[in-house]
């Protein structure tokens, strides 16, 4: 075992981790946060990931021992006192959610990009959730949804209107 | 680095390097590599610098992602290949991890190999995991799984070389050296040889163009890549120089030059239409993906290969 210092969702902690933990299996079993999802567990679905650092990574193929004094935000992080993120509540108003074990992935991914562009188009909000499968119907609304916050992002200096 | 050559020199077939982990870490999980220790070289100083000059051209350290390298501001301006090729590996995710070394140095695919150990019972040990038969093509005496990187064609395209560390120096070899055509082990990295960065000369006018086809647009590796890098305004509209790279259809990555006979001709058409087929018949895709046929990957060559050398000119005639 190793010890590792993390600092998840402005929370710091320090963990003891096996060489072959991987970070989303820490995240889920040691902290309880159990939103990002398990799906492939090999680097295709995308339900697992989580930003760390400002980028997008995918918690299953990220090696828990790797991730020492990094910084990362889960989905939990999104609503850290209960009241829901701009893209969360875009999706309640898109119907943008429907067996929800994408959704963490996705909305996630889409707070990478608005905060390192904050009114991206329709592609690059297209190839930006591209990585994150959803089974249950399509990507229309999540589209949608993303780029309802976005739009109402115009104008707005970056880096103001995050969480 | 030093002490990272020497620990995988010592360590022999064992060890095995990770960088961004997303080529290993499935092979891991699949139980396709079972290396006694891995030897992580993302603490490594120096490694994750980009740097460009005029003169030297573009210097990239082997741990700078994907995303990263597209990013650049010189990269995006006097390389825009490069960065079409970075944003055309796998999804976002994959290209903030994933690493430009390691995607140089990624191993060869099948989709007789690339399965979980579960998926595998059925199959008896290919020559890629140590047996003696290849299930893609029958009776072969040889491994055929499949180079798929998507930076490589664009860099070969570049005329790139890379650095390789080993411990006690370091030497520069053109990108093409790197890799062996065997598909069980597709590039020539000893035990304690690490890929420390890439150099690739300055771009003078060129303009570069990567066309992927693949079943999806995110996650999938290339069904067949080409990366066009030319040189416009020859006479008559002729090109005056062009490259060609291309990946997913063969066990190495395939630099294409132009042959003599294009020497002969100062038309654009009959210049591209040598270029496609020279392409072509290099090109040797066999039943060990998933979607297309052999034959109709063969066929797009040609057609991506006429279809990025006009892609490339309407850049060029945007740029005036």
């Amino acid at each position: 075992m190793k010890t590792i210092m993390l600092t998840v969702n402005g929370e710091a902690y320090e963990l003891a981790v096996a060489p072959n933990d991987m970070l989303l299996d820490v995240i889920r079993d040691k902290l309880d946060l159990t939103g990002a999802k398990k799906g492939c567990d090999t680097g295709a679905c995308g339900a697992c990931t989580v930003i760390m650092d400002g980028e997008p990574i995918l918690s299953c193929m990220t090696l828990a021992v790797r991730c020492h004094g990094r910084e990362i935000t889960t989905i939990e992080g999104l609503a850290p006192r209960g009241e829901l993120h701009p893209l969360q509540q875009a999706a309640i108003d898109h119907n943008a959610v429907q067996c929800g074990f994408c959704t963490p992935g996705w909305l996630l991914s889409a707070k990478a990009l608005l905060d390192g562009n904050p009114h991206p188009s329709q592609e690059e909000v297209r190839t930006a959730i591209a990585g994150n499968l959803c089974r249950c119907t399509g990507y229309k609304k999540i589209e949608d949804a993303i780029s309802a916050v976005a739009g109402r992002n115009q104008g707005v200096v970056k880096g103001k209107n995050r969480d | 680095m030093s002490e990272a050559c020497k620990t995988a020199f010592g360590e022999g077939p064992k060890a095995q390097i990770i960088a961004g982990g997303t080529d290993i870490l499935p092979a891991l999980k699949y139980r396709l590599k079972t290396p006694g220790i891995l030897i992580d070289i993302s603490s490594v100083p120096d490694l994750d610098t980009i740097t460009y000059s005029e003169q030297e051209g573009l210097t990239v350290g082997a741990l700078v992602t994907l995303r990263r390298l597209a990013a650049h501001k010189d990269v995006r301006e006097k390389y825009p290949l490069l960065t079409q090729a970075a944003l055309s590996v796998g999804s976002a995710q994959l290209q903030a991890m994933g690493t430009i070394g390691g995607n140089l140095c990624q191993d060869a695919c099948c989709i007789y190999y690339n399965l979980p150990s579960v998926s595998r019972q059925g199959l008896d040990p290919c020559f890629k995991l140590g047996g003696g038969r290849c299930h893609a093509v029958q009776g072969s005496k040889i491994c055929h799984a499949t180079y798929s990187g998507d930076m490589a064609p664009a860099l070969l395209a570049l005329r790139a070389c890379v650095t390789i560390a080993d411990g006690t120096g370091e030497n520069t070899i053109p990108l093409n050296e790197l890799y062996s055509g065997r598909g069980e082990a597709p590039h020539v990295l000893e035990p304690g040889r690490i890929l420390k960065g890439i150099q690739v000369p300055p771009p003078f006018h060129n303009v570069g163009i990567y066309v992927k086809m693949r079943i999806r647009k995110s996650i999938d590796y290339p069904l067949l890549g080409v990366a066009v890098n030319l040189l416009p305004n020859g006479k008559d509209g002729a090109l005056k120089d062009i490259l060609v790279g291309l990946t997913g259809v063969e066990k190495s990555p395939l630099l294409i030059t132009p042959p003599d006979e294009i020497k002969d001709t100062y038309e654009l058409e009959k210049q591209t239409e040598i270029m496609a087929q020279a392409a072509r018949s290099k090109a040797h895709p066999i039943a060990n993906t998933s979607g297309y046929s052999p034959r109709y990957r063969r066929e797009m060559v040609s057609v991506y290969v006429r279809q990025g050398v006009l892609q490339a000119l309407e850049i060029a005639a945007g740029r005036g």
